[in-house]
């Protein structure tokens, strides 16, 4: 098929196409720091939206004073790494022994909490983090605009894949995570740091969450308390869809959901373009009904139970 | 003669308001293996839970080579070399064999002649080696025995706690693993062996205590092992 | 001695209510505003206490009823004549029928537990974390649709023009049936048969307990609940599809949390609580006179008060306030008023 052809069928063009894939380069990241939490606490970490919007916050206040933008990058680091290591003292490492279910409700809580002090102290109007806006600018190729964000992210996504993959299962300190992850005391018996090793898996979604803000605050660089909240939701749906138990088919689906997003978001005419969450949201849940482990493990690998 | 690898000292362990363990005392020497009977519920488990740091102890003092290791955290204890196979195994189902072994290093302490222990673990355990790149889960229970077995001996300790090893196995894999514990003994490790199995452990070890309700009633030499009256007047006492 | 007990059960939380109405009587009007608002709220939050508190199972997905109650009785409750004013897409019937207020609630709740059945059928196979996530994600999807599907209802804009009938009678009328309705629940052969399976869910299958079955009528008793308190809201305040989503469902589990999940006197101390606390916050940040001087706090803090109560209560206490625990009479009082029945 030509691309003429192409595009009339699906009523998109190439434009769509290279900004949904961007899109889900973005979500992919967010699914690779959100999976990493879920994999090693069995937490669905509801507030992870609040810690990119902690950066991006952070990145606005460098922009305000006219910081250099490495200045601003660093400080958006150190900002989520802080908050970061706080909601694992303060809200993971209590509630370790309740169920993931009663960590869904608290992390909802600090979310909610979050967004309101960032509305206390910043007021609901947002600020503007714009020193990155250079990568905004796109690349033409053959009349197709590909921003240079959406590679950059994509890329930035693959590669911590592969890092956090390769660490995870050929390092020592990879199979510690995974053996306190499955078997928190009998990994303190054989004298994993189990605590610490978590910590440090917390703190890698933490990095990644930092990523995750600069990277969004140069597409939206209108940051807002809700900022990356409904993101943080839609990235939840994609990790179940795509396979909460494992990092691979989590990011999988983080970056499904928001290629499809983007996609139908573009392709679709408004007024069923409308609708799209609710598609989405049909789908995870007929996905935890008939294929609890996700579309994108292997059969068998139940991540949930039922009844 | 030098200092016993383990003391406990006038042990006491509560659970909740239950004292599950009150002022237990033995010691073992490298070299040596010594059981620790009694019926279900005695304190067996508690009081290895108590020497690993599962439990904080109420009283009483645990020493490792003549340091004091009571109260410290699970991981602290077996970094200083006691080495714990949990009842139950505890293996990780869903890593291979291998990576369940490689997790034993993380307590180990020397970094040199690591292949060698290696080596050794899996001539005593052959099942090691064939069924390396399986996941753990798929082997037996006997299999999976020798696996935490084996998995305690690669961190190097100087103790070797075990809780209830022939748990669930048939006899000729109790055989196996009793055996294998008198090559660990005769390698300079301290064993002590927590079972339900009386007879067989008093035949084996140097001397066994037969803890009951929490108390040490007895101690028994391996010639007691016949002995089936004492036997049944020990654990009933 | 039992039914004594029982009783108790049954007449503290009422009574409970009932106090908050009285209070509301005595209140200026813009206070009592905040009386009524948190009367709904109890109807809200027992309505979550019926299906979470029993069932054990997570639900995120309740309000998604609260807004479909309030839905139906608004569009229902606006004259024929002003309907085409706000909602100009609206399907036939619904554009040509107005009923009165109290048929309008029923209806709400009428809808609501179909609804609610029609959503429980797929989703009561589900527990735990799977269960939270597929409610959220109706909460989502009723969200959505109620917000761009203009045939069934203003869709973004605020409802407006319906008439505001719920007065502090009203609102304590539905608060005490809501607390009837979950205590007769509670100790019917269902409410246990469902408390069962939330202690050990083997062992109730085991005795030939239903889980699926079980949780799915709790679950559309409780929507039946929650569409109650959507038509009340309906009538009370000016609602649209943001007021009755994320913030609402995160202040009633709150309310549900603080007070202790597992008890009805839970759910109704937690909502009677964080309701003052809230509406006080409210004031607060309208400026309000304390001993002589001014208070006046920056907005946003009542979600800050209450989301951090609820974070302290799950990380220090996750039985909430009452412990999950109903209210029991002590001892001595339960003889002296036996042996006072005695001839």
């Amino acid at each position: 098929m030509s691309s003429a052809t192409l595009a009339t069928v699906l009523g998109a063009d190439w434009q769509t196409l290279a900004d949904a894939f961007g899109l889900g380069g973005i979500y992919a990241l967010m699914a690779v720091g959100i999976g990493l939490v879920f994999g090693v606490l069995r937490l669905v970490n509801f507030a992870y939206g609040q810690l990119i919007m902690a950066g991006g916050y952070a990145l606005a206040f460098a922009y305000e004073r006219g910081w250099p933008v490495w200045t601003g990058i660093l400080l958006c680091f150190a900002v989520v790494l802080l908050l970061t290591l706080a909601m694992d003292r303060v809200v993971f490492r209590p509630l370790r022994e309740q169920s993931p279910a009663v960590m869904l409700v608290a992390t909802f809580a600090v979310a909610f909490l979050l967004q309101s002090i960032a509305q206390l102290w910043f007021s609901s109007q947002g600020k503007i983090a714009a020193s990155l806006s250079s990568l905004n600018q796109p690349w033409t190729i053959s009349g197709v605009d590909i921003r240079k964000i959406s590679i950059v992210a994509t890329a930035v996504a693959i590669g911590c894949l592969l890092v956090l993959v390769t660490v995870l299962g050929r390092t020592s300190i990879g199979l510690h995570m995974r053996a306190a992850a499955l078997d928190f005391q009998t990994a303190r018996l054989l004298g994993v740091r189990a605590n610490r090793v978590i910590g440090s898996a917390v703190l890698i979604s933490g990095l990644l969450a930092a990523t995750v803000a600069v990277i969004m605050t140069v597409q939206t660089p209108l940051v807002t308390p809700d900022f990356a909240l409904r993101d943080t939701i839609l990235v939840l749906a994609g990790v179940v869809l795509g396979g909460m138990n494992r990092l691979v088919p989590a990011t999988l689906g983080g970056f499904a959901i928001g290629f499809a997003s983007g996609f139908l978001g573009g392709a679709l005419p408004t007024d069923k373009s409308q609708y799209l969450p609710s598609f989405l949201f049909a789908a995870v849940i007929v996905v935890l009904l008939i294929r609890p482990g996700g579309l994108f493990t292997r059969s068998g690998q139940r991540a949930v139970e039922r009844v | 003669m030098s200092a016993p690898a383990l003391i406990v000292q006038e042990l006491d362990v509560r659970h909740g308001a239950v004292q599950a363990v009150r002022g237990l005392s033995l010691e073992v020497d490298r070299g040596e293996i010594v059981g620790l009977i009694g019926p279900n519920g005695a304190g067996k488990s508690s009081t290895l839970h108590a020497i690993m740091g599962l439990v904080r102890p109420a009283g009483g003092d645990v020493w490792l080579d003549g340091e004091s290791v009571v109260g410290r955290k699970p991981e602290d204890v077996a970094r200083r070399g006691i080495a714990l196979v949990p009842e139950g195994r505890r293996i990780l189902a869903e890593l291979t064999v291998e990576e369940n072994l490689r997790l034993g290093l993380a307590a180990r302490r020397r970094r040199q002649d690591l292949d060698a222990d290696l080596e050794r673990v899996s001539e005593l355990f052959p099942i090691i080696r064939e069924s390396r790149k399986r996941p753990a889960g798929a082997l037996s229970g006997g299999q999976q025995q020798q696996l935490a077995i084996g998995r305690a001996l690669v961190s190097d300790p100087d103790v070797l706690l075990l809780d209830e090893p022939s748990l669930g196995l048939a006899p000729q894999m109790v055989d196996l693993v009793f055996e294998a514990l008198q090559e660990i003994a005769v390698r300079g490790i301290a064993v002590l062996l927590v079972e339900q199995r009386a007879q067989r452990t008093v035949a084996l070890a140097a001397r066994s205590y037969v803890l009951s309700n929490g108390r040490l009633r007895l101690t028994l030499g391996p010639e007691a092992a016949d002995d089936t009256e004492t036997l049944v007047n020990a654990y009933f006492a | 001695m039992r039914r004594v007990a029982s009783l108790v059960e049954l007449l503290v939380p009422a009574l409970l209510v009932a106090l908050v109405a009285l209070v509301g009587t005595i209140v200026s009007t813009s206070t009592q505003t905040y009386v009524i608002t948190a009367l709904v709220n109890v109807v809200i939050v027992v309505a979550l206490y019926v299906f979470i508190g029993n069932s054990g199972v997570l639900s995120f997905g309740h309000v998604s009823f609260v807004a479909v109650g309030a839905w139906t009785a608004g569009i229902l409750s606006i004259p024929v004549a002003e309907k085409p004013a706000i909602m100009p897409s609206l399907a036939g019937f619904l554009r040509d029928t107005t009923v009165a207020n109290v048929p309008s609630l029923a209806i709400a709740a009428g809808v609501c537990a179909f609804y609610a059945f029609v959503v429980g059928l797929p989703l009561m196979r589900l527990t735990g974390l799977a269960a939270g996530i597929a409610t959220f994600g109706v909460l989502e999807i009723t969200h959505n649709v109620l917000r761009y599907w203009e045939k069934i209802g203003p869709g973004v804009t605020t409802f407006s023009a319906v008439p505001e009938t719920t007065g502090l009678l009203q609102a304590a009328l539905c608060a005490l049936v809501a607390v009837v309705v979950a205590f007769a629940y509670r100790h019917s052969r269902y409410g246990r048969m469902l408390r069962a399976t939330r202690e050990d869910v083997a062992a109730a299958r085991a005795v030939g307990v239903s889980v699926y079955g079980q949780r799915l009528i709790a679950f559309v008793l409780s929507g039946a609940l929650a569409g109650l308190a959507g038509g009340l809201y309906v009538h009370l305040l000016p609602v649209n599809t943001e007021s009755l989503y994320l913030n609402l469902t995160f202040i009633t589990l709150a309310m549900l949390v603080i007070g202790g999940a597992t008890s009805l006197w839970g759910a109704v101390v937690g909502a009677v609580a964080v309701s003052a606390v809230d509406s006080f916050l409210a004031v607060a940040e309208n400026g309000i006179h304390i001993f002589g001087g001014v208070l006046n706090l920056p907005a946003g803090t009542r979600v800050i008060v209450v989301g951090g109560f609820m974070a302290l209560v799950l990380i220090l206490r996750p039985s909430g306030i009452t412990g999950g625990r109903e209210l029991v009479l002590p001892r001595a009082w339960g003889r002296a008023l036996l042996t006072k029945s005695r001839p």
